[in-house]
């Protein structure tokens, strides 16, 4: 039986980048443009690696995943609310998220624009608003799909939040947050402290959001929108 | 950019073990893409407290996500995007035949009411000839054929209507589908007054349940010109098809297409399902809610909207070729049959489309060639049981002589619906060619044969012969043209090219016609092509040396996330062997893939970390 | 030309398009970065693609005789009601009668029916006529039209025009090219990754990305998180192998921020552009959904967010009795070319006073080949190796007609002598002449195609 580590050995070492050992061969590099005739052509030069685009079919399951296990359909009717200020329909997202559709011949998209990137804000928002309204407001802890942990009575202390944002991390970046290639924790709870702030400071804007709230909220765009989360 | 990975030999892999320890951040992400690309989905924390797990074995997880339906649906995905099997609303599709239309009309009690009618059914009734089946002098009022009421409506007489309607339960009323994604619109439930239909009032020829008829012909004239249509019609009296003036009497049989216009004997059949409702009478009345984005399935669409006939067929016929191309995935079958197999997967409506409308296309003026009931790409003995409001979807193992994986599917031949068009996409998605001509010079030429033409047979040369193994089924259509009444040569066609008739022109190339001898339309360039069929270019394409190769390269290219290129050589042919050495499973090719050091470092956020000691 | 290059803005500001992903590599960002060879222009293009291969005996080549293989348009095989210039002319068969070409007073070019309202703009008309396109493959005659090479392997080899447009006058543009359904290209690591066309579905649909509300959380909350959100990326750059795809995130995210901040949500609403633009024919039986996309081209370049707008309109793919309808489609899209001109002549230039938008506005209309001289058996016409392309443009000789086929095959004749001997123009012909217009040269992006200076003023 090959475990996990078996599996992924390769993958750790290869991904690895250094320098040749001495008296190892070097295959010499000539740019494309060195070569006779070559100069003034274009060429694909695009990588031949690197982090995939989330199929958005992925994407949306995930969307739908954390909304609670529902349809596309009972997703944007829970979405939209009563005033639909924070989800248009589904139809209105989709070219823009990238589903390619195969009535029109329209092949699927797999580069991020930032258009998409927007989509993905609106989309996201929506998700996370309506979490907080779900989750956070009466929800038992085993009903909760996205703030499935209990928000401390006061502000939280860095490593009370560290581990409520955790649960968050996993759930939409797959891995905890502590194995993050930059100082994310200590970012988000920056994030979540300055929103606060800002929603508890004299004259802040109305909001239907307690200042708790918007600053959990405000952790979840940031994992929601997250490239990590629409890469993979 | 960083200087360019370099790699350790594969026998690496036995050495590198970290069993019981902790997962690392490159284990994770590659968990989460192998949850993607073969759950269809990123992980919960359930999997991935699962994942966490000491002992937890990869290859076993593989191993059972390579049974499931996310896995089924990901080869699904990767193939539809190459052939985008769905067909738009540009494709039209309302055969008289099979649409039920509906009039409003007033009843005895001077109520509205409904009749239900095919435009196009001969009728022995002169007034209702071809038309709906009560006349001005009836129902004070007459049709367009596009719904326009034209006069003030009357009350019918009670046995008027009787002598001309007849009351019949049909399918689509109180069998409730079992499919969640596709319901009847309210107008098809109720009456005019609000009351729950539980029948429906139909002309009487349409509701006919007869399986034969003999044809009906009137021997009339066609009208001098500028004379008005007789009995206040909109349109005149119709005239007898070549076909019924010279086999009046002669017994048809009713699935045929031209039934409903050569009879009056033929009707929908037992509880209409020969046709489908409409809630009007206009060019295409709606009948349907039916599911408009549905890339997650049809199960979860993102939107519904209201269609008619077209839209239902239109969705079925895509959905046999998803189904079917997830059934050779999921019971992990020599995957050349998405080209070569007899199998397929239908549903009720499936069922009733191939048993009872296929034919409605047939046979055009093909009756004039003697081809009056129609040959279908599948032998209706061999379908399922299956009303047309059954939403279960059932594998036929075998469609008949003439079918032959996607290529003989409606979807693919009316997506597709030349026999060039057909052939080119075959050369692209399963041999990874395209047909391209670079700054050739086109003269003015008199040569029709495109495979010796200058310039043109560039590409012509190979692809009329792929195209010719279309020729036995039409254009932008199923229907099969059976040898018997379509020979390569048809004597009875052969004629100064410039005086062909019009039937014939339609089926036999006047390029190729001359008083010694014709050419069945795309057979040109090579007969035996043509009489092979679709089945005989499945087997050339996956005979082909490209087509393993062409396998590979596109899943290889969906899972990596990018073109292949040279480099990508030696894993291509690796994946290959594997592909062809299991007897072209897909599940072994997949499963091969994933373990590929290309699939591994696909996404290669962390190499900086990796090197500064991960997991160590 | 009047062709700046500027550093007033913070580069990382001007990037939307498509930065990130498969199709960067960190150099050509990184230069951009370094260098900021950030460009401006006054120029601006719209590019149409009339989708599916347009009938050009219909408007650009009439044919009216039956002649060779040629089958004329007859008032049985074409819907001419509404159809205003089609005149009958003589018969073809008892009973049924072909047209009269177009040819106002003064016009060099003569038209087919279909060419509608725009017959009345022959002075700025510029038009290609027999171009060899050497294909009847739809997938590669659009490649071919839009980048002047054929397909490759199935890929397109080549960037195309919107693409060289932007990456030449675009780049400090929020939106360097916007491409609706045209068939866009972006290839290569000479290009600037900011001139990488957004590529839209449809113009409307993409104000509803952009809508926010403000009832839980604010503006500044969301950018608070996106700020956060470009140092992850940027952080997630550094350590990567390939640092292209999480750059581009970046930018992409910085971008995003100056949409929802700007006019940028009013020109993606259409019933905004509809009301701002009313007197395109939005209604139009045919061409009426394309109409947001003119309007779209006009409010972009008035408030200076575009440097080229492309999109497709059709389908032209008439093989079947739809073919009687063909006409009524050329002179829709016509009929809109024509009121963007006459909308682009009453709108002033965002940025040079005085001037007139369309005295730097440039539009070039192609199809990936046209249709075939014979009727077919179900009263259509297929694909046929010939094309025409159509340019209004202050930078071209009006009242133009350069090329055109043989009379009895409808065939590509010679039409000049290039640098490579005798021959009818190219699709990269075209291209070519469109980026010499700006002292672009060809090569500099393209392997084929030659200026042809005759047609340019």
């Amino acid at each position: 039986m090959k475990t996990r580590s078996l599996v992924f050995g390769l993958f750790l070492l290869a991904g690895c980048a250094r320098e040749p050992a001495p008296g190892e061969r070097e295959v010499p590099s000539v740019p494309a443009s060195d070569l006779p005739g070559h100069g003034t052509l274009n060429q694909d030069g695009t990588p031949k690696e690197g982090p995939r685009l989330l199929p958005v079919e992925v994407y949306i399951q995930f969307y739908l995943d954390v909304f609670g296990g529902l349809s596309p359909l009972g997703a944007e009717t829970l979405a939209r609310g009563k005033d639909g200020a924070l989800f248009d329909t589904w139809r209105d997202y989709l070219a823009s998220l990238g589903m390619p559709d195969y009535e029109k011949d329209i092949a699927r998209v797999g580069q991020t624009n930032a258009m998409m990137l927007a989509s993905f804000e609106r989309v996201g928002v929506s998700l996370c608003d309506r979490a907080i309204e779900r989750d956070l407001r009466g929800a038992t802890l085993d009903k909760r799909t996205v703030f499935a942990f209990e928000p401390t009575k006061a502000a939280p202390t860095e490593a009370e939040f560290a581990a409520r944002f955790d649960v968050l991390h996993r759930t939409f970046l797959g891995y905890p947050a502590a194995l993050a290639e930059t100082p994310r924790t200590k970012r988000f709870f920056d994030l979540y402290n300055a929103t606060v702030a800002r929603h508890t400071a004299k004259g802040a804007a109305p909001s239907t959001f307690t200042p708790t709230e918007a600053g959990w909220a405000a952790v979840c765009y940031g994992l929601v929108r997250h490239p990590e989360l629409h890469t993979y | 950019m960083r200087p360019l990975p370099w790699l350790l030999s594969l026998s690496t892999l036995a050495v590198v073990t970290s069993a019981g320890a902790a997962p690392t951040l490159t284990e994770y992400r590659h968990f989460r893409a192998l949850s993607v690309d073969l759950l269809g989905r990123v992980p919960t924390r359930a999997d991935l407290a699962a994942f966490e797990k000491p002992g937890f074995d990869l290859d076993k997880w593989i191993d059972v996500a390579l049974v499931g339906k996310g896995y089924a649906e990901r080869v699904r995905r990767t193939y539809m995007d190459l052939l985008r099997l769905d067909v738009g609303s540009t494709f039209t599709f309302r055969p008289n035949a099979s649409v039920l239309r509906r009039q409003t009309i007033l009843g005895p009690d001077g109520k509205q009411m409904y009749v239900y009618y095919r435009n196009g059914q001969r009728r022995a009734r002169e007034e209702t000839d071809g038309v709906f089946c009560l006349s001005q002098a009836d129902i004070g009022a007459v049709f367009t054929g596009t719904g326009v009421t034209i006069g003030t409506l009357t009350k019918v007489d009670a046995k008027v209507l009787d002598a001309n309607t007849t009351l019949v339960k049909p399918w689509w009323l109180g069998a409730t589908p079992t499919d969640p994604s596709w319901a009847l619109i309210p107008e098809l439930q109720k009456e005019p007054d609000g009351t729950a239909t539980t029948m429906v009032r139909v002309c009487k020829e349409e509701a006919s349940t007869a399986t034969s008829a003999p044809v009906f012909a009137t021997g009339r004239k066609a009208p001098v010109a500028g004379t008005p249509p007789p009995y206040g019609r909109v349109t005149a009296l119709p005239l007898d098809s070549a076909y019924a003036a010279t086999n009046k009497g002669k017994v048809i049989a009713c699935e045929g297409g031209s039934a409903y216009s050569n009879t009056t004997g033929c009707g929908c059949g037992p509880g209409l399902e020969r046709c489908l409702p409409a809630a009007g009478n206009s060019v295409e009345p709606a009948a349907f809610t039916l599911p408009q984005g549905a890339m997650l399935g049809v199960d979860r669409p993102t939107s519904l909207a209201r269609d008619g006939e077209g839209g239902w067929h239109r969705q079925w016929w895509s959905q046999e070729a998803v189904r079917t191309i997830e059934w050779i995935a999921a019971s992990d079958r020599d995957f050349r049959e998405i080209l070569t197999g007899k199998g397929t997967v239908v549903n009720g409506p499936l069922v009733q489309f191939y048993k009872h409308v296929a034919g409605g296309t047939c046979c055009g003026n093909g009756v004039n060639l003697g081809y009056v009931n129609p040959v279908g790409l599948v032998d209706e003995a061999k379908l399922p049981a299956l009303a047309p409001t059954d939403g279960t979807w059932k594998v036929v193992d075998d469609r008949g002589p003439n079918a032959s994986g996607i290529l003989t599917m409606p979807v693919f031949l009316t997506k597709y619906g030349t026999r060039r068009g057909r052939a080119h996409v075959l050369y692209n998605v399963f041999r990874c060619r395209q047909f391209v001509a670079e700054n050739l010079k086109l003269e003015p030429s008199t040569e029709p044969d495109l495979t010796k033409r200058s310039g043109c047979q560039t590409c012509h040369a190979t692809l009329e012969p792929m195209a010719a193994y279309f020729t036995r089924v039409l254009e932008s259509d199923w229907t099969w043209l059976p040898k018997e009444s379509f020979p390569i040569d048809q004597a009875s066609c052969r004629a100064d090219p410039l005086k062909m008739s019009t039937t014939c022109k339609g089926y036999y190339d006047p390029a190729f016609t001359s008083p010694t001898a014709t050419m069945l339309r795309g057979a040109y360039a090579s007969v035996a092509h043509a009489d092979e069929g679709p089945a005989g270019l499945a087997k050339a394409t996956v005979s082909s040396p490209e087509f393993g190769k062409c396998v590979v390269t596109n899943m290889a290219s969906s899972f990596l996330g990018r073109e292949l290129g040279v480099e990508d050589e030696a894993m291509v042919t690796r994946l290959e062997g594997t592909f062809v050495g299991s007897g072209y499973k897909m599940r072994s090719l997949v499963k091969a893939l994933v373990h590929e050091l290309a699939y591994l470092t696909a996404n290669n956020l962390s190499s900086s970390a990796l090197c500064e000691g991960e997991g160590k | 030309m009047n062709q700046r290059e500027t550093t007033e803005r913070r580069t990382f500001l001007k990037v939307l398009g498509g930065i990130g992903a498969a199709a960067v590599t960190g150099a050509p960002v990184l230069r951009a970065l370094a260098e900021d060879k950030t460009t401006t222009s006054d120029e601006f293009f719209v590019l149409i693609h009339a989708q599916g291969g347009w009938d050009v005996t219909l408007w650009s080549d009439p044919r009216n005789e039956d002649k060779g293989l040629v089958d004329p348009a007859t008032d049985k095989l074409v819907n001419t009601e509404g159809l205003r210039r089609w005149v009958d002319d003589a018969e073809v068969r008892p009973g049924e009668h072909t047209f009269k070409k177009v040819q106002p007073a003064g016009s060099k070019i003569v038209f087919g029916p279909g060419i509608g309202d725009l017959a009345d703009l022959y002075d700025r008309i510029t038009l290609f006529n027999g171009v060899a396109v050497n294909t009847v493959s739809h997938p590669d005659g659009t490649a071919f039209a839009a980048t002047g090479r054929h397909l490759a392997g199935g890929r397109v080899p080549a960037s195309s025009l919107d693409s060289l447009l932007a990456n030449e006058f675009g780049t400090g543009q929020l939106l360097p090219a916007v491409s609706v359904r045209f068939p866009s290209a972006f290839l290569g690591q000479d290009l600037d990754r900011r001139a990488m066309p957004l590529l839209v579905d449809g113009i409307g649909s993409m104000g509803r990305s952009l809508a926010r509300s403000n009832a839980n959380t604010t503006v500044a909350d969301r950018d608070a998180v996106t700020a956060l959100l470009t140092q992850e990326a940027k952080d997630l750059a550094a350590r990567a192998h390939d640092p292209g795809a999480m750059n581009g995130f970046a930018l992409q995210l910085s971008a995003l921020t100056k949409m929802l901040g700007g006019p940028v949500q009013q020109i993606f609403d259409t019933t905004k552009l509809k009301a701002a633009q009313p007197t395109f024919d939005y209604t139009g039986r045919f061409m009426g959904a394309f109409a947001p996309n003119f309007a779209f081209a006009v409010e972009a370049m008035k408030a200076n967010l575009v440097r080229c707008v492309s999109f497709a309109m059709g389908s032209f793919d008439t093989h079947t009795s739809n073919y009687t309808d063909h006409g009524l489609k050329l002179q829709e899209t016509f009929d809109q070319i024509t009121e963007l001109v006459r909308v682009l002549d009453a709108t002033p230039h965002p940025t040079r006073t005085g001037h007139k938008l369309s005295e730097h506005t440039h539009v070039i209309v192609v199809s990936e080949f046209c249709r075939t001289p014979q009727i077919n058996l179900t009263g259509g016409r297929d694909h046929y190796p010939n094309g025409s392309a159509l340019v209004i443009s202050p930078k071209f000789r009006g009242n133009t007609v350069l090329g055109s086929s043989d009379l009895e095959q409808m065939l590509p004749i010679s039409s000049r002598t290039f640098g490579d001997g005798l021959r009818a123009a190219t699709p990269a012909d075209v291209i070519a002449t469109v980026l010499g217009a700006f002292g672009i040269d060809p090569r500099k992006y393209m392997r084929d195609g030659e200026v042809i200076k005759e047609v340019l003023r």
